[in-house]
């Protein structure tokens, strides 16, 4: 047996956001940092020992019990348990220390969770923030890394939107259906953003993390599978991480390299994810409303129904981006649609659309931006102005397999 | 040559101690290292005992009678675990010892031979 390939079956990722979620629920979100303290010293314990002696037969089983055990100990030092039991007991009948009701998790407990997150109270950024510290089992450093700012920045972030949530007092068992209503549309965003890390890992080593693709997928199923939250937005942002998903093993060359859509083996498409993504995309073509899930999906969709990328449909896609920009002028979109404009039209189309725009539009240390234009300047034979952008590009730090690819292309334009 | 048997201390700075908050993946990264490390001397035979970690603070008895509690702040470095192996010299604990997570993640092992006064 494979002692090392048991060690990392079990995503401790996944369990850090089980355990946190399941455990919050318990005990209120007051207690939010000891359940988080718990649940970490329960990894700790099961780093040490599982390496060692090997896993135990029921490993979500152990570590639930090690942090809640964990979690009494560290609420009995800190004398909480008093106060636990005064505001238990003011709702419930008298529950004392060994009959709290732990429930066992649920998987729900998770989705649960991530609305709580989304507590209007908190900034957006400060949603997605905490979602992916509590829930996701990212520690400071990766959430900057993703948001390109400071660990500094991102702790004060946290403490900040814990100490908004404690003033609200918040009971993560009550979620109303407005409530539910209201904070969805921030519960999709940072599924979205979950999901693009994972196809677009900024993470040094890997630049896609299938773990957390599954996980984006797999929240997002437990939405549609919920009346209150299968909205059709919802099952287009559903489509659209099929799509992607199963794109997702084509994007890897045999030595780890990045492939791009251009050259992949569509071959290696794995037709069954695309398929369902066409039923969902289908179901979530009803009512009037388009939302930037449907025109992505679409354009995904687009991509996923040519026979070879020879056969795209640039105009079909190009009007999409079209938009989508329009919807939400972002430089990713108008990056895209530069990219659909070269194709149906060529190169010079592409550039003329980008110097068009506003310099606001092409953020600071966004190096898709230089590579973009490296990319359309070399196509156009202008290998001086691709090497020159090409350059700004690398200069922007990129993760090591886009900087691999942008070397490359900047030997090439010559 | 008869085979003998060494302790492996792990040793880690208190400040790092302290402020060593991993994240779930990283977590688990350490664990497979950990697994992948222990696995290969079991089954090369050279590894008896795991060992164990140890937990972050404990309780000193002097010599005066007087128990204190633990961390022991004024020692630099905190003992984090212990592992036993059996090899037939000190070049070849270090070799093993040298392919050790521990060493790697920047703490020191200290290695040192069993008295085999317990027979």
């Amino acid at each position: 047996m494979n002692q090392v390939a048991q060690l990392t079956e079990h995503s401790f990722r996944h369990e850090y956001g089980r355990l946190v979620a399941a455990l919050t629920r318990n005990l209120g979100i007051r207690q939010l940092d000891e359940v988080e303290d718990a649940v970490q010293s329960a990894l700790m314990k099961a780093m040490n020992a599982w390496a060692r002696h090997g896993m135990p037969t029921d490993p979500p089983g152990w570590l639930y019990r090690t942090s809640r055990n964990e979690l009494v100990d560290r609420l009995r030092r800190a004398n909480t348990w008093k106060n636990i039991h005064q505001e238990l007991s003011q709702q419930s009948a008298i529950i004392s220390e060994d009959n709290i009701a732990w429930s066992e998790p649920l998987e729900d407990d998770q989705l649960r969770m991530l609305f709580v997150c989304c507590h209007p109270a908190l900034g957006v950024e400060a949603q997605i923030t905490f979602a992916l510290k509590t829930l996701c089992g990212f520690n400071a450093g990766e959430i900057a890394h993703a948001f390109l700012t400071s660990e500094a920045t991102i702790h004060k972030r946290l403490t900040r939107a814990k100490d908004t949530l404690r003033e609200e007092a918040l009971d993560p068992n009550d979620l109303s259906e407005s409530a539910i209503q209201e904070r969805l549309a921030s519960v999709q965003t940072i599924l979205y953003l979950l999901f693009n890390e994972g196809y677009n890992s900024h993470h040094p080593d890997d630049f896609i993390r299938i773990d957390l693709c599954e996980e984006a997928v797999r929240l997002t199923q437990l939405l549609i599978q919920n009346p209150s939250t299968a909205s059709p937005d919802t099952m287009a942002l559903f489509a659209l991480m099929l799509f992607h998903a199963g794109r997702l093993q084509a994007r890897v060359n045999e030595v780890g390299g990045l492939v791009l859509l251009d050259e992949q083996d569509r071959d290696q498409w794995d037709w069954s994810l695309i398929k369902t993504g066409f039923t969902w995309l289908n179901r979530a073509s009803v009512g009037e409303v388009i939302t930037k899930y449907h025109l992505e999906a679409a354009i995904t969709a687009e991509h996923c129904q040519a026979l070879s990328f020879d056969q795209t449909n640039w105009k079909r896609i190009d009007e999409l981006y079209e938009l989508l920009y329009r919807m939400e002028p972002t430089a990713i979109h108008a990056l895209n649609r530069s990219i659909a404009l070269a194709y149906l039209h060529g190169p010079q189309a592409g550039i003329n659309w980008l110097n068009k725009l506003h310099l606001k539009d092409a953020p600071p240390g966004y190096h898709h931006w230089p590579a973009v234009l490296g990319e359309l300047h070399r196509r156009l034979g202008e290998f001086a102005k691709a090497r020159a952008y090409f350059e700004q590009a690398l200069a922007m730090s990129p993760p090591p397999a886009e900087r691999e690819y942008l070397e490359m292309r900047r030997e090439q334009s010559v | 040559m008869a085979a003998k048997k060494f302790l492996f201390v792990y040793r880690g700075s208190q400040a790092e101690a302290a402020s060593f908050k991993p994240s779930p993946e990283q977590m688990q990264a350490l664990m497979a290292s950990w697994g992948a490390w222990i696995g290969k001397f079991m089954q090369s035979g050279q590894m008896v005992d795991p060992g164990d970690a140890l937990q972050m603070s404990g309780k000193v008895l002097r010599a005066n009678g007087v128990v204190t509690d633990g961390p022991f702040v004024e020692a630099k470095e905190l003992l984090g675990g212990y592992s036993v192996i059996k090899v037939d010299t000190y070049e070849q604990a270090v070799a093993i010892a040298k392919e050790c997570p521990a060493h790697r993640d920047g703490n020191s092992i200290e290695i040192r031979e069993l008295a085999g006064l317990a027979g």
